[in-house]
């Protein structure tokens, strides 16, 4: 558990040279004729998209990915390279969202394949990125100011990755060369300022990616330590869908991610409105959420497929249609944000709507055996989706004895609907964080929440046959202004006047609303003047809790 | 998210006690403070973030005590009076003191029993009933020789088959010290720890949180003459969940064994106590199953977060007043206690309670009741931070809701501040696009012409699709579609039959031009932020007023 891992600080660094221009030789068919106007018509070219379109698509998905799962915290600062370097955007959280680096990459457009090949390289947007890693973010920033002595406890990691076309391996080991130099330089700037912090460890993803039928002239290259801040991989992938399966492979490996596809979800066809069909839809999502599965050994045999390169498994669960009327609550112990993997696909769609408006799923794993067990659920809080992992083992808890067998379980005349209205008014709202919400007399929403419970409850007998006074219609008024933080002149006259309707009541010996609960002693003392001095003891504690304005 | 449920059992006033008022600050610190959240009604957050419908679950801390039967077991010790005794009568001893312990403090933790010596066998399933953990250690039988490796696979097993992988438990292993020698020894199993396959790994650590608790039936000096104690202490770091060696010390009779166990239940068996503070009402109250220290950030915050602020000598002090407790029990049965109330009034309106458990920590106190009908007050802990459940917003930022301009639960109390939405829409929210696979881009081709095909009555619609096809090719410099959608536009242009209204053909062209125009890349028109508006005719003029 790190607050400030290699996943804390990511630089995408994209080539964005003359060469990036050439198609990536993968072709699209976009125009799809219906059959009923075919006639006669002959459909236009396929378009293909080139090796840039390819790189900002595939690093925009890696991005979309991370920012559904982890929308604080986890940054990507967007650097494009070519005869300079242009940083599209900051570590600051405002400026993380896809939206914003789309509308940036528009302005960049695509490369020009006419300007000099000798004017260009990454090694440009490599230097900006190890400076961007040198910045302090906001979240560093913060818990720098929390530690105070101990600041030095925050550490500063980072991972670059950089999309390019490199000559050979010989050139990737100069790119390498290039960012160990490029951080030697940078910490010993670091190391004098305030504002930039030393990097600790990088971590360099290189990506070398080429056209469809060329072959590649450079190496795949697992993980290595290049010096012992930086280590390298090397990964040589065609552009189009093998980029893409990759950068997804990567997403998982950085953010700890794991694939769960839900199975079976019924959907109405679009042409035949009255038969359903079954769909699968992929969903990422913190592996955490397969923890259960990982540890059983369950995951491999049972729940899994290797797909693609063999490389990505998902764990399989089942749609349980959700019955309408129950209102269970269920035994969670997780809750984990999700993305689906393809996102605007008609089933991924159907289903995020569906939880979106406020429908949840029971997702049933399957287990060899055929029995039934429902391990998760899908729901969504406030806009936001979530797997919930439900505890399908036995429970530590189970028959769990009575309140009423424990101390105090025997008395039958606690104040439950008193205490009821004053947890109501003292129930909870969120406030925004600043400015400094009115009569906040500088203390957080909670500590003000916590001072009126304080004021509500300095004089609160738990049963009735204790109290006396609230019990009594007439002291309503009173107890109701008397755990104000402060009176008004006419909430003084208020209580004034109760106390008086009080005095007159005792004058005049109305009958006391004394409760019979084990207080037949009281009845038995005769006259009400005794039990009127009896009762009415206790407000001289409610006198001890009045605020300071009632002498005022 | 919640990292462990469990039971608040009021215990009984301190001043019930005996203690004087003014020494009645006890037992654990740290006050669990009381604010609350409307449960009801169902849709919002509470539904389904937490917890709990017939289906059952989690989280207390077991425990399965690991007996070693074998021989070696059975060696006599001094004598003392005229009894022999082995060192398995010393283990039986031990380990019913931490029964009776238990049976008294923690009658709702479940415990197995576990007996090994070159086979392992599970002698009692997990259990509360200690009568019969009892019998079945003084019926054990004496078997060959040690091979702890199988006993902890077994161990393994037998806790994931009952609780899963997340639920923390303890191992209690007792054995003499003599490990074994050759094959199945513990000395073989640690020196071949690193030339084993992924099919024959060490059974430490286990998958699930554990503690592992090493009693070794002999002294210090004993086990000095060999390696025992490294290999139990290597044994200890694999376990990697904490936990620690005891050894007997002096002469082992039954007065040692007693105070190595003692030193066992004070570790690991210490009801925990709170107090549970709300206001000025509170409660003392018993936490089942005790929360452990959670380190948060090993970097930043490597020291764990506990509830406790210390563990005062509080064991000691009950002991001495059990007699005296009994009676009280009966007594605090019939005076009022805040647990109860509050038990009740949860349950009648259907509230949750926040609860704080110390800086950045919270929880939630609420009234469970089970299929029998029997219900009681569960505390949930959410994990330890400021920002638990992203749909209540910062816990620090939760105030009363008489601070609020106006009821955020609305005047007639149908209205729910919670959930909190985020600032940023997630992905599937808003219609991102992506064509990484070629159905996205076709998919998104066709609503255009789709629209195209119905103009002017779908002229919003088509411009909506339009642009947000010509945004997403901009950003991704995939000028070519732009061109190729333009001429696709063209070509229906022509395609339109004679029936068609004269407004479509000039949108199409309309749009077609404009497209071709931003594929240029001419920033007046190839801008991210700018939209291609509808052509305004005379007949689209008319059109607008009809919609």
């Amino acid at each position: 558990m790190k607050m400030f891992s290699f996943s804390h600080k990511t630089a995408f660094v994209v080539d964005h040279c003359p060469y990036m221009a050439e198609s990536c030789r993968q072709q699209v068919e976009f125009d799809l004729l219906t059959k009923n106007r075919s006639q006669g018509v002959i459909p236009l070219a396929p378009v293909s998209k080139s090796l840039w379109t390819c790189a900002v698509e595939c690093s925009m998905e890696y991005c979309r990915i991370l920012y559904d799962i982890y929308p604080t915290r986890k940054l990507v600062n967007y650097i494009v390279s070519d005869s300079e370097f242009h940083v599209l955007n900051s570590w600051n959280q405002e400026a993380q969202n896809t939206q914003e680096l789309m509308s940036a990459l528009a302005a960049v457009g695509p490369p020009n394949p006419h300007e000099d090949p000798e004017c260009c390289s990454i090694l440009h947007g490599l230097v900006a990125a190890v400076e961007a890693l040198c910045k302090v973010t906001e979240h560093q920033q913060q818990a720098r100011a929390q530690l105070m002595d101990t600041a030095d406890r925050v550490c500063n990691r980072g991972r670059i990755i950089c999309l390019t076309n490199a000559k050979s391996d010989t050139h990737v080991r100069m790119l390498e060369d290039c960012v160990v130099e490029t951080i030697l330089e940078q910490n010993k700037l670091a190391a004098g300022s305030d504002r930039l912090m030393q990097i600790q460890q990088c971590e360099l993803v290189l990506i070398h990616t080429y056209p469809l039928g060329e072959d590649t002239l450079v190496s795949d290259r697992p993980k290595k330590e290049i010096s012992p801040v930086l280590t390298s991989e090397v990964h040589s992938v065609r552009a189009g869908r093998h980029l893409a399966s990759k950068l997804n492979i990567l997403v998982q490996q950085h953010f700890d991610l794991a694939s769960t596809t839900i199975t079976n979800i019924p959907m109405k066809e679009e042409q035949h409105a009255n038969t359903s069909a079954n769909y699968d839809v992929e969903l990422l999502h913190h592996r955490d959420a397969h923890m259960e599965f990982i540890k059983s050994g369950d995951l491999h045999p049972a729940g899994s497929t290797s797909r693609d390169s063999g490389l990505k498994e998902t764990v399989t669960l089942k749609w349980c249609t959700p019955r309408t009327n129950s209102v269970e609550l269920h035994y969670c112990t997780g809750a984990y944000r999700i993305s689906p993997v393809d996102v605007n696909s008609r089933p991924s769609s159907c289903l995020t709507n569906f939880l979106l408006n406020g429908r949840s799923v029971l997702l049933e794993q399957p287990r060899k055996s055929g029995s039934k067990v429902i391990s998760h659920m899908l729901s969504s809080h406030g806009g936001e989706i979530f797997l919930h992992v439900l505890n399908s083992t036995r429970s530590t808890l189970e028959d769990p004895p009575s309140i009423s067998e424990g101390c105090g379980g025997r008395v039958t005349d606690y104040r439950i609907t008193d205490f009821g209205e004053l947890m109501r008014e003292n129930r909870l709202t969120p406030f925004p964080e600043s400015p400094a919400p009115a009569g906040a007399c500088g203390k957080v929403p909670l500590e003000r929440a916590k001072a009126q419970l304080e004021r509500h409850t300095r004089y609160w007998p738990m049963i009735i046959s204790q109290t006396t006074i609230f019990n009594m219609q007439a002291v309503v008024p009173l107890a109701n202004l008397i755990v104000k933080e402060s009176l008004t002149e006419d909430d003084v006259l208020t209580c004034q006047k109760t106390v008086y309707n009080l005095v007159d009541m005792e004058r005049k010996n109305d009958p006391l609303p004394v409760s019979t609960v084990g207080e037949a002693e009281a009845s038995s003392t005769g006259p009400c003047g005794t039990s009127w001095r009896r009762w009415c003891a206790p407000t001289s504690g409610a006198a001890s809790a009045t605020p300071a304005c009632w002498s005022a | 998210m919640v990292k462990l449920q469990g039971y608040l059992q009021p215990v009984i006033e301190s001043d019930q006690l005996g203690r004087t008022a003014g020494q009645n600050v006890p037992i654990g610190e740290k006050h669990l403070i009381l604010d609350f959240l409307k449960r009801r009604p169902a849709p919002d957050w509470f539904f389904s973030c937490c917890h709990w419908g017939n289906t059952s679950c989690l989280a207390a801390m077991p425990t399965v005590v690991l007996m070693d039967a074998s021989l070696s077991m059975t060696r006599p010790v001094a004598l003392e009076g005229n009894e022999e005794f082995q060192r398995k009568n010393l283990a039986i001893h031990g380990l019913t003191m931490l029964f009776e312990h238990m049976a008294t403090n923690y009658r709702l933790e479940f415990t197995a029993l576990v007996a090994f010596s070159s086979l392992w066998e599970l002698m009692v399933p997990f259990t509360r009933d200690y009568n019969t953990l009892q019998e079945a250690l003084s019926n054990l039988e004496d078997y060959d020789k040690t091979c702890l490796e199988a006993a902890l696979q077994g161990v393994s097993n037998v806790v994931q088959q009952e609780w899963g992988s997340a639920c923390p438990c303890q191992v209690v292993l007792v054995t003499d010290g003599s490990l074994g020698i050759g094959r199945g020894s513990l000395r073989h199993s640690l020196s071949t720890l690193k030339h084993r396959g992924d099919d024959k790994k060490f059974p430490l650590p286990f998958p699930f949180p554990a503690k592992l608790y090493i009693m070794c039936i002999a002294n210090a000096e004993e086990l000095q003459t060999s390696d025992t104690l490294e290999n139990l202490e290597q044994l200890l770091t694999l376990s990697a969940g904490g936990g620690q060696i005891f050894t007997m010390e002096g002469p082992l009779c039954l007065k040692s064994v007693q105070s190595m166990f003692g030193k066992l239940i004070d570790q690991a068996y210490t009801p925990f106590h709170a107090v549970l503070r709300c206001g000025n009402l509170s409660s003392d109250v018993q936490v089942f199953p005790r929360p452990e220290p959670v380190v948060i950030d090993e970097e930043v915050e490597p020291s764990p977060r506990t509830i406790l602020t210390e563990v005062d000598e509080v064991g000691a002090g009950t002991a001495e007043e059990t007699e005296e407790e009994t009676s009280t029990t009966q007594m605090a049965g019939k005076s009022p206690n805040f647990c109860v109330l509050l038990h009740g009034s949860l349950k009648v309106e259907g509230m949750v309670a926040l609860v704080q458990l110390g800086p950045d920590w919270y929880g939630m106190l609420y009234s469970q009741a089970d299929s029998k009908k029997k219900s009681n007050l569960m505390m949930s802990l959410f994990e330890p931070g400021p920002l638990p459940l992203p749909w209540l917003g910062k816990m620090a930022q939760l105030g009363p809701t008489s601070d609020a301009k106006e009821n955020p639960y609305g005047e007639d109390d149908t209205k729910s501040p919670f959930p909190l939405q985020p600032k940023s829409k997630r992905s599937y929210a808003q219609n991102v696009t992506v064509w990484i696979k070629p159905s996205g881009l076709q998919t998104d081709v066709q609503k255009i012409l789709r629209n195209a095909r119905k103009l002017p009555e779908k002229t919003q619609t088509f411009y909506k699709e339009l642009n947000r096809l010509r945004k997403a090719a901009l950003a991704f410099g995939f000028w070519e579609l732009l061109k190729g959608v333009a001429e696709l536009l063209e070509r229906e242009c022509t395609l339109l039959p004679d029936s068609a209204h004269p407004d479509a053909a000039f949108q199409l062209s309309h749009a077609a031009q404009q497209l071709k125009l931003a594929s240029t890349g001419d920033p007046q028109y190839a801008a991210f932020e700018h939209s291609i508006t509808p052509m305004v005719t005379d007949f689209s003029g008319g059109d607008r007023d009809r919609m």
